[in-house]
């Protein structure tokens, strides 16, 4: 069954089209509970058989209001709260928080402390990228992958989990730098899961990559066009799956980003497979990331010195970082003193999945499926 | 100056005439500031959308005497954040920007959950983040006593810590 859904990409009313039932069309609701959410989402779908007319994504079930928060409290208590917006990748998160601090008070930051958060930030990275993987697979309906990258998650969350304390959302950074030093047996650990890792690339791409289900299910699919991510601020893997090789580590790069040899990889067509394919590389890259910085490793203190109560400056600043899901932005806004008077997060799945009702017109609900799969979204992130 | 980005506010000054203000990099995290008219703000947007620039995040700021909307804007190309500093009108409300791009539609909706502004033009202006119930909510908005003048909040020049950074800025540049 054909339909005629027109793909105009300038029509601006992206509203669920519920004014204007026809016949044949029905609704449904994906979620908020429904495995491929990966969260507490809800998708209000018109559908058309199973073609889908209207994909509307409805947000905020997990909402805890932490931009108000951030309003009363000073950058040490609001720390946690950092680490609990995307669980899956929470040091990029903490990183933001802390430089932001650092840029608007002119506070030093050890070198030793720059490279540990690299370090963690990178482990942290291919955690999510781990997470990601078994997860989005298993939308697709293919259990096995899971199992494989959960056992290799494992392996880096005991790492972390040792100097971090915890092992999804830390709270490990600080203003100034970290709050624990790594230790010998941390680099020998991590060396050993480098070189883990890398072997397991090879199973990954006998299970995964080559396996023509899974090339049918994600080639093609859920095509996001340069000028479309342009439109809607997509970053991080989504966008460079399109071509578009922006990442803030390059662009506007941060801490020790600069002194290290990494490449960005990117996709050409934008579909399910490219940003599959980029996320596989992407993980290579934090491996080449973390082994220049374990050989670089200076000695010295993980913690500066810092002000007790930490005064803002009356003005307004912001601090970009490459997240494991895009471009995470934090806007903050003083009147002098501890508190913020205003701090505005920008995540990046909420921009990536806005794109949701313009990509879902006129594909299959299984199709819509591996878009989102492949988009890596992290719900509590987009609701904040 | 990249090519591109003196492009940019080349037309900028050309077109509407706007006070482009480089800032200090380093402690800001933002290159350029521009403050704009409501009337303006939908031609600033069609002109960066043409120069490529993407949509970071559109942010609400509950100031004496009047709110200001903040639009973030960056480029994927290359170091280029432009802050922009929109005061609501009188009657509370913007233009919509979500036409020109598409992205500012959940942002927008967001901004009015969280501050009551009005996005004239909006195609689907209902609560996003908040509950349906909550469409009075505007929970960032300030309380009298809480609310801060706009000279309280802007940077008074020159910027505090720039001998401190100095050097960190040599090395990042």
């Amino acid at each position: 069954m054909k339909i005629a859904v027109e793909n105009n990409r300038n029509r601006a009313d992206l509203v669920p089209a519920q004014d204007v039932p026809l016949d044949n069309h029905y609704y449904l609701n994906m979620g908020p509970q429904h495995p491929s959410t990966h969260g507490v989402l809800r998708v209000l779908l018109e559908m058309d058989g199973e073609y889908v007319v209207e994909a509307q994504p409805v947000l905020g079930y997990g909402h805890r209001m932490q931009e108000k928060m951030a309003e009363h409290k000073n950058w040490m208590a609001f720390m946690p709260n950092t680490g609990r917006m995307d669980y899956a990748a929470a040091l990029p998160y903490n990183h933001g928080f802390v430089a932001l601090f650092e840029r608007l008070c002119g506070i030093e930051v050890p070198a030793r402390a720059e490279y540990i958060r690299v370090i963690t930030s990178e482990l942290n990275r291919i955690v999510s990228h781990h997470l990601w993987l078994g997860a989005f697979l298993l939308d697709l309906g293919a259990f096995t992958p899971i199992l494989y990258t959960f056992d290799d998650r494992e392996q880096v969350l005991d790492i972390l989990e040792d100097v971090t304390g915890s092992r999804l959302t830390y709270c490990y950074f600080r203003v100034g730098g970290v709050c624990r030093d790594i230790d010998d047996k941390f680099v020998e650990r991590t060396r050993a899961f480098i070189k883990r890792q890398r072997e397991r690339f090879e199973v990954y791409n006998k299970l995964v990559t080559g396996n023509i289900i899974f090339i049918k299910r994600a080639e093609g699919v859920g095509v996001i066009s340069a000028d479309m991510a342009m439109r809607y601020g997509v970053t991080g893997p989504v966008l460079r799956g399109s071509g578009i090789a922006y990442d803030i580590r390059k662009n506007e790069p941060y801490s020790i980003y600069p002194q290290l040899d990494f490449e960005i990889p990117t996709g050409t067509n934008g579909d399910s497979l490219d940003r599959y394919m980029v996320r596989l590389q992407e993980i290579e890259q934090s491996l080449r990331i973390i082994e220049q910085a374990l050989d670089q490793l200076p000695k010295g203190p993980c913690l500066g010195k810092v002000p007790k109560k930490l005064k803002l400056p009356n003005g307004d600043g912001s601090f970009a970082v490459e997240a494991a899901r895009g471009e995470l932005t934090y806007y903050l806004v003083s009147g002098g003193g501890e508190i913020p008077y205003r701090l505005k997060i920008r995540v990046p799945s909420y921009s990536n999945l806005s794109v949701l009702p313009e990509l879902g017109r006129g594909i299959l609900l299984a199709d819509l499926v591996t878009s989102m799969g492949s988009m890596d979204l992290v719900i509590p992130e987009i609701d904040r | 100056m990249h090519p591109a980005t003196e492009k940019l506010i080349g037309a900028l000054r050309s077109e509407l005439s706007l006070e482009v203000r480089p800032c200090d990099y380093y402690q800001r995290g933002y290159h350029y500031e521009i403050e704009v008219e409501a009337g303006q703000l939908r031609t600033l947007a069609a002109i960066l959308l043409q120069e490529k620039m993407f949509l970071v995040f559109v942010g609400g700021l509950h100031v004496k005497p009047a709110m200001r909307i903040i639009y973030q804007f960056a480029s994927y190309e290359r170091a280029c954040r432009l802050l922009v500093r929109v005061p609501v009108a009188a009657d509370n409300s913007l233009p919509t920007i979500s036409d020109i791009y598409q992205g500012a539609n959940w942002h927008e909706r967001e901004t009015r959950d969280f501050y009551g502004v009005n996005f004239v033009g909006h195609p689907y202006l209902k609560p996003l983040i908040l509950a349906e119930e909550d469409v009075d909510l505007k929970p960032l908005l300030k309380k009298e006593a809480d609310l801060k003048d706009l000279a309280e909040v802007s940077w008074t020049a020159p910027e505090a810590a720039e001998s401190k950074t100095d050097q960190k800025r040599a090395e990042l540049s």
